[in-house]
């Protein structure tokens, strides 16, 4: 019984835990200090990752060129806006 | 602290990834002025980030075309009204997000409804991890397969995450331009993270089979 509702409470602890994590992540403290972490590897994991996450998209750097056609296309555009602007 | 409390940010956190670029203030000077080669000088120093911002928002190659096209065509016609206040890539930048958010407003379409992309069904939501076994992704996903996963979450998510963890905006900017409440931007963001946590722990379980 006494496992039980150990499981139970620590059930109710990671919920509320994983509610509170938005809050905490935007609090900017340092997450490892926090008491559950200290006695639970499955959240302790979770915030790992999420920061983890948000450490590696800050890394991610512009993907391709566009194609040449981009360029090609804004150049007849703003031709052709100069072309109607100066007929009237 | 009080945990409520976010300590203060540096102002214009997305300034980061906008250090001075040589020539670039010529070159704004010159196109203000009607330049035309001076404008393709800033088309050449722009248009990966502002086609790779539009990809990431978007998904979608063809429309991140047109849209970095639409964008920088507004730049030509506003670039008068640029008085350096902020970083010029700063306010490049501003402008080709107002861009495609104009553009999935304008489209309506379900999936790009910025209401029902900020309340993704239950079904594309994250699940919280109570009890779960769990695999540490950390040190263990690169780039590729963080842009892959970037690729494949719910648009709503992909919208706020994009902005906040790739761009670097603040959640204040994302809650004006997507017009939503600052806790909905962050709880977005939140979810979006979860989101990835499953999408790649996911990928990773999948990659030794194939």
């Amino acid at each position: 019984m006494t496992g039980s509702n150990q499981e139970n409470g620590k059930t109710m602890d990671c919920a509320e835990f994983q509610d509170r994590l938005p809050e905490l992540f935007e609090s900017g403290n340092d997450l490892s200090k926090e008491e559950h972490l200290k006695g639970c590897e499955n959240c302790a994991a979770l915030v790992r990752d999420l920061e983890y996450i948000a450490q590696q998209a800050k890394l991610l750097l512009p993907l391709h060129d566009p194609s040449p056609n981009v360029w090609s296309n804004i150049q007849s555009a703003i031709q052709n806006n100069g072309d109607q602007t100066a007929k009237h | 602290m009080n945990a409520g409390q976010a300590p203060p940010k540096p102002a214009n956190q997305h300034m980061r990834r906008n250090p001075p670029i040589a020539g670039e203030a010529e070159a704004i000077a010159s196109a203000q002025a009607g330049d035309a080669r001076s404008f393709e000088t800033l088309y050449a120093l722009h248009k990966r980030r502002v086609y790779s911002l539009c990809l990431r928002m978007l998904g979608n190659v063809a429309e991140a075309e047109d849209l970095t096209q639409e964008a920088f065509l507004q730049l030509y016609r506003k670039i008068g009204t640029f008085r350096g206040d902020s970083a010029f890539s700063t306010w490049l930048h501003r402008l080709s997000v107002n861009v495609v958010l104009m553009h999935l407003r304008k489209k309506g379409l379900p999936q790009v409804s910025l209401e029902e992309t900020l309340e993704p069904s239950q079904e594309d939501g994250p699940r919280k991890d109570i009890g779960a076994r769990d695999l540490t992704l950390s040190g263990s996903i690169d780039r590729v397969t963080l842009e892959r996963a970037v690729e494949n979450l719910p648009p709503g998510y992909r919208l706020v995450f994009v902005l906040h963890d790739i761009e670097g905006y603040e959640h204040n900017e994302i809650a004006d331009m997507l017009a939503c409440s600052i806790g909905n931007s962050k709880s977005q963001l939140h979810k979006a993270r979860m989101k990835l946590r499953e999408l790649l722990r996911t990928g990773e379980r999948k990659e030794p089979a194939a």
